[in-house]
């Protein structure tokens, strides 16, 4: 029959009515009588069918539901159907065997006195009524009552073919103003018109809100930050003023990457985040823009003023994570997003003579490379970071082979005399281990011998080797290695929301967990236990140690040397793994600044004054805002980051 | 009955029908039946024919192939001129040879017969094939309403003169097969228009009627579609407010008044096409009605003018956590309450203004009422404030429609279990339920005056009601299946029907015929309104959204079907200047209705009309997935939307 079948309607097969005979008890069907009972049954089928459309038009829907079909029956004059009242339609299960398909409904049964002993069903709330403007004089305000005012695919086409929104007739759609007055006879009466395939100005209104939000989101009011990024996240009506929000991050981000601001780029990136979660937007035709961002927020040489002290690791780790959603959401078979992300990481673990790495030959092969030739370890520590976020499969085929050459940076550099290095080193191993440590318990048969690691990962295989065996101990880490790992060192994504039994059992430590004072190297337990500035703090975790003592005049290159955490009743604040020390002033001359300080591996090493001088990665084109540039007003509050890690 | 005797009483029954006396004894004697048996002849026509064709000749069901193929390139290779009318011959003719083939057990060529030429009819026919194609045996003819309809009425087709006359010679030379001729003459009634062959959008204008097009002579009778002359109400409040009006705008008083009095003055200038005040007998106006009546009058004079130049300001109600079960929705005519009804059976009133919704004292409280006091109708209801929202039970069925009268104190509802109902607004609860229809009521409305309603149903019947009735006054059948939807003419002497046979009709409260049959329609319709000034009839069925002429019962512009999904909402700005549609699609569209009515008087009164394009549609608006299910222009012609949210998924 072909086509024609399901132009004309199908019909139940003498197949289905010999199954249905069964199922009640009747043997053997004629065939005779079976096509009789199908072409019957068929027949009373698509009549109820019929009629219980109209039920269906008239309750003003377009799904058809069971009531429609009890309706349908009544009038009919036949019984209605009990017991099918089922919230989601019915699977149908198949099952084939003996020579016959079959396609039944599963019938489970149901223990009475479960349902008995259930707690009742939670009423469903009642009907309200809520009044919203949807045009006001001819046009519908942005609001999120109503629907986007250019749609996603709209705003898909006309990135994809500018000239769609030509053949359009503009003025029918509900968003624009309606050509009225004046202006409507004049277009009528000019025969040529000019039409630009892009709106390039902003209503008053919207250059007023975009001013208002840029600000908000950089400014120093978390409050009035957190408004402006849930407006970024859940405003319908943004697209218009995309363009220019994108320029503003990545404009942003250049001059602050240079700048070394560390909150401004952190800002950036959240307002990334909030873009990125706008369900209405339609972010491709930006990427362009926003990727460079993001990515130099995650590999960047340097990214604050004091590589050793500041937390732009949790900077990194969040971009990272952005540099993933943006990968997940946009991955197309023709733009190969993810591909080209994964290679701008790979290559940054490139080392520079791969080839004799590969091969094997020792850390003197590092060691006779130049410093200036090296990718900074921090830069490592975001390509890391980066790869891990896009997956285990991609650790696995980008990481794992180039692991003996990052355990070389590693060792040397905590060898080395660096503070900064020695730091971001332990940063990166520690990161290294855990994201390596659930790949490697996959891939590996449990005999964990350290011999083997140090064999096939080099430095960082014996430490590799504890990592796994803990891993394959927890019991945690059923199949999910990656996650309990990432679980353990970051809080989740949502910020303001740690779980408050938590932190109100590390506050109640809080007050004696800072030992050392006025000291460079603060040195933190995570264990409740009070007094231990003890070297071998089992989970290296990170801190944010904020201090009210104002420092010297912070240089961009040298300023973090100069950092005293002076306090002489700190208070900390703590939230999941970060811990905030905050303290009073101490008396300094200056005004108070509040500084980060990250440490990673608590332990007792000179931090060497210096950090070398790199060149920042990305090119300045203009100063877009500049707070605290190289003027003599204090640089931003950094605010807690916590939320960000 | 002995199976034997069926022919022979078939054949009696025949031989009576066309009166052979003689040879009806011959056969009776020789038969031998007795006279019960040759009493109760009144085999079903369906029967008869299938009895008398066993013997038929024509029963050769590869004859139908060859005659429809033979038509198809008749009409084919015909003139242009008359190609598009004679093309309508080919469905009817398509369906009555598929009805003769099952007729004939022939079942297997009629299953072969609709798959080879099924496709190939018009679109607006598809839906009704697939519903005919579910007969597939001559015993399930009988149940079909669909092989009924087509079996026990004729189809409509309009030819121009010179086309009947090709057809004529055609069917001449067709003398080997009589098959197409037996159809046309029992099935097809050929009306002949005296103009020119018709274009193939005029053709397409006017077909899609489950019976084809309408005949001219049905709409010949003269309809009264002016409106009456509106009693001098305003007189007695309206001064009061008008000073004090006066008062607050001291700089230009005197403007605005005459402004205002051109308002008044334009009605009462008497209308040709107005039927007399007491065609019908109207209710007298209580004194609380025509404070109403003044207060609306004022609020009209505050009326923003519409026009493409100015859209009206929507206000959009939204239904939450109402999900599938909101149903109907109306908004009172000064726009102060809403009320919705459920698939639960429940009907729910909102109030949309502070005013909360008070009930009437009890009756021993209300014993103490001074009756002849100023402000007893103040005194009668309850001192608190009650809620804004209040619930009324007792239908047990899903409500299909809910409808205010004009002056707030009495609301109809309709339902499934095939009962209207009439609530009031005062004591909230039911006063009176009208049983009438058999099966479920579609659409209830009253008058524009009160006092009378209009009720609609599943057994293909109108009926009209009075408030004090318990027996409908009128009932208005002939349509062919479901009345889907009614109005009533702005001026109470007409009823609109809507239906499911794809036509539209109007009916004569007075003397309860059907005086217009509007086709065009290609699917169910679903919804109508009358324009303000009474003489033009819009009409939404799945999409497609017609606007019709009382004046001749043709339509005068078929709006291009913009909307993806049935239209449940149609609704006309006060000044009659926009024409909203709103649909389960989630858009409300706004139609320059001023551009219509030009376009239609510009041409020839009679002419057909031409499709039109996108240009008077102004402007559509969507909501975030909220289908919408009522329309109502306030006095002010500020537009009210009511929709349901039915979730982000």
């Amino acid at each position: 029959m072909g086509d024609s079948e399901f132009a004309y309607g199908s019909s139940l097969s003498v197949d289905s009515m010999k199954v249905i005979a069964e199922s009640i008890g009747i043997a053997s069907l004629g065939d005779d009588a079976a096509k009789e009972l199908a072409d019957d049954v068929t027949f009373r089928l698509k009549v109820i069918v019929q009629d219980s459309m109209k039920f269906m038009h008239h309750s003003k829907r377009q799904k058809l539901s069971i009531t429609d079909i009890d309706n349908a029956l009544k009038i009919k004059n036949i019984e209605c159907q009990y017991g099918f009242i089922q919230p989601d339609s019915l699977p149908f299960r198949f099952a084939s065997g003996g020579g016959r398909e079959l396609h039944f409904i599963e019938e489970k049964e149901i223990d009475l006195s479960e349902i008995l002993s259930a707690p009742p069903p939670k009423i469903p709330l009642d009907v309200s009524v809520r009044a919203h403007w949807l045009s006001v004089d001819g046009v519908q305000p942005t609001v999120p009552e109503n629907p986007p005012p250019l749609s996603k695919e709209a705003q898909k086409l006309e990135s994809v073919d500018p000239i769609s929104k030509l053949s359009k007739p503009t003025n029918k759609d509900a968003a624009g103003k309606p050509m009225c007055g004046k202006a409507a006879r004049l277009k009528a009466s000019e025969s040529v018109h000019v039409k630009q395939l892009a709106t390039h100005e902003l209503s008053v209104e919207q250059q007023l809100y975009y001013k208002e939000i840029t600000e908000a989101c950089v400014g120093s009011d978390e409050g009035r930050r957190a408004e402006a990024l849930q407006s970024l996240a859940c405003d319908p009506g943004l697209h218009e003023m995309l363009p220019r929000m994108c320029t503003f991050i990545s404009e942003g981000v250049k001059v602050n990457v240079v700048q070394n601001n560390l909150a401004l780029l952190i800002y950036l990136m959240r307002m990334v985040k909030a873009l990125l979660d706008n369900q209405s937007l339609y972010l491709e035709k930006y990427l362009h823009e926003l990727i460079p961002s993001v990515s130099t927020c995650i590999v960047s040489r340097q990214l604050c003023l004091r590589p050793e002290m500041d937390n732009h690791w949790a900077l990194r780790d969040f971009a990272a994570r952005l540099m993933a959603q943006i990968c997940k959401t946009f991955n197309t078979s023709t733009n190969n997003l993810q591909t080209r992300v994964t290679r701008l990481f790979a290559k940054a673990l490139q080392c520079p003579s791969q080839t004799n790495n590969e091969t094997g030959v020792g850390p003197s092969m590092v060691t006779s490379m130049k410093e200036s030739e090296k990718t900074p370890l921090a830069s490592l520590y975001g390509a890391v970071q980066g790869l891990a976020e896009l997956g285990p499969e991609v650790v696995k085929v980008f990481i794992l082979p180039r692991v003996r050459w990052l355990g070389e940076r590693v060792e040397g550099a905590l060898s080395g005399l660096g503070g900064a290095d020695r730091l971001a080193a332990g940063n990166l191993k520690h990161q290294l281990l855990k994201v390596l440590a659930p790949v490697v318990r996959q891939l590996r048969q449990p005999p964990d011998l350290p011999d083997d690691y140090k064999r096939d990962y080099g430095y960082l295989g014996p430490s590799l080797q504890q990592a796994v065996s803990k891993v394959r101990a927890s019991p945690l880490a059923g199949g999910g290695g990656g996650a309990v790992a990432v679980v353990t060192c970051t809080p989740p994504l949502v910020p303001a929301a740690p779980s408050p039994s938590h932190s109100h059992a590390i506050i109640s430590h809080a007050p004696k967990t800072v030992e050392t004072v006025a000291s460079r190297n603060v040195v933190i337990s995570a264990s409740p236990a009070p007094q231990s500035p003890a070297p071998s703090t089992p989970p290296p975790q990170k801190y944010v140690i904020v201090s009210q003592q104002k420092g010297p005049q912070t240089q961009p290159a040298s300023g973090a040397s100069h950092i005293m955490v002076h306090s002489s009743q700190p208070t900390i604040v703590r939230s999941q793994n970060s811990v905030v020390v905050t303290s009073g002033p101490a008396g300094g001359a200056a005004p108070p600044q509040k500084v980060v300080v990250v440490g990673v591996q608590p332990a007792h090493h000179q931090v060497p004054s210096s950090i070398p001088g790199q060149a920042p990665v990305s090119v300045v084109a203009k100063p877009v805002f500049a707070r605290g540039g190289g003027g003599p007003q204090p640089p931003p509050e950094l605010d807690d980051l916590s939320h960000l890690a | 009955m002995g199976d034997k005797n069926t022919p022979l009483l078939a054949v009696l029954q025949l031989l009576r029908k066309y009166n052979l006396k003689g040879t009806e004894d011959i056969l009776r004697k020789e038969a031998s039946l007795g006279d019960v048996e040759y009493e109760n002849l009144d085999l079903p026509e369906v029967e008869l024919a299938s009895i008398l064709t066993a013997h038929h000749t024509e029963s050769d069901p590869y004859s139908y192939e060859f005659a429809y193929d033979n038509l198809k390139k008749f009409i084919e290779t015909s003139l242009d001129i008359y190609k598009h009318e004679l093309s309508t011959l080919l469905y009817p003719v398509f369906v009555h040879m598929y009805l003769l083939l099952i007729l004939y057990d022939h079942n297997e060529h009629a299953v072969n017969f609709l798959e080879k030429f099924g496709q190939e009819q018009e679109d607006y026919c598809q839906e009704d094939l697939k519903r005919l194609s579910i007969v597939k045996h001559k015993d399930q003819i009988k149940g079909n309403e669909l092989a009924e309809i087509y079996s026990t009425n004729k189809f409509v087709v309009q030819l121009s003169r010179d086309a009947s006359s090709q057809l004529k010679r055609f069917l001449h030379e067709q003398k080997s097969s009589t098959v197409i001729i037996n159809i046309i003459n029992n099935h097809i009634q050929v009306e002949v228009h005296d103009g020119p062959g018709r274009t193939q959008a005029q053709v397409r204008a006017t077909t899609g009627g489950m019976l084809g097009e309408a005949t001219r002579n049905e709409n010949r009778t003269k309809v009264y579609y002016g409106l009456l002359k509106e009693p001098d109400i305003q007189v007695l409040p309206a001064p009061v407010e008008d000073e004090e009006e006066v008062e607050e705008t001291p700089d230009k008083p005197k403007k605005k008044k005459a402004k205002k009095d051109n308002i008044f003055m334009k009605k009462p200038k008497s209308d040709p096409n107005a039927p007399p005040n007491d065609r019908i007998p109207l209710p007298e106006l209580k004194e609380t009605d025509k404070i109403e009546k003044g207060k609306a009058l004022r609020e009209a004079s505050k009326r923003i003018q519409l026009g493409p130049d100015s859209l009206p300001s929507i206000c959009f109600y939204t239904l939450l956590n109402s999900g599938h079960t909101a149903i109907c929705t109306d908004i009172c005519d000064d726009s102060t309450l809403l009320a919705v009804g459920f698939s639960n059976s429940n009907i729910k009133v909102w109030t949309l203004t502070p005013v909360k919704l008070r009930g009437m004292k009890s009756a021993e409280k209300l014993l103490d009422i001074d009756r002849e006091a100023g402000d007893v109708l103040v005194r009668m209801m309850e001192e608190k404030d009650r809620d804004t929202c209040r619930t009324l039970y007792g239908h047990s069925g899903s409500v299909y429609k809910v409808a205010f009268d004009p002056f707030k104190t009495l609301l109809l509802s309709c339902s499934e279990d095939s009962t209207v109902r009439l609530w009031s607004l005062q004591c909230w609860t039911c006063l009176v339920v009208y049983r009438g229809h058999v099966w479920p009521v579609w659409d209830v409305r009253w008058s524009p005056h009160g006092h009378y309603f209009v009720s609609s149903g599943h057994d293909r019947t109108a009926r009209l009601w009075a408030t004090d009735h318990h027996q409908p006054l009128r009932i208005f059948s002939g349509h062919l299946s479901d009345v889907d939807c009614v109005q009533f003419h702005p001026n109470s002497n007409y009823v609109a029907t809507g239906s499911s046979d794809r036509t539209v009709r109007l009916w004569d409260c007075l003397t309860g015929t059907q005086v217009r049959i509007m086709t065009g329609h290609k699917s169910t319709i679903f919804t109508l309104a009358f324009s303000v000034c009474g003489r033009w009839l819009a009409s939404g069925g799945s999409g497609e959204l017609i606007v019709f002429d009382i004046s001749n019962g043709s339509p005068a512009a078929i709006l291009p079907p913009l909307h993806t999904a049935p239209i449940h909402a149609l609704a006309f700005s006060r000044d009659g200047t926009i024409l909203s549609s709103g649909s389960l699609d989630c858009n409300i569209k706004l139609w320059d209705f001023t551009a219509i009515t030009e376009e239609a008087n510009g041409e020839e009164p009679g002419a057909n009309p031409i499709q039109k394009e996108e240009k008077f549609l102004l402007r559509s608006f969507a909501t975030k997935n909220s289908p919408i299910k009522g329309l109502h222009f306030t006095r002010r012609n500020l537009l009210l939307a009511v929709g349901s949210y039915e979730g982000s998924a």
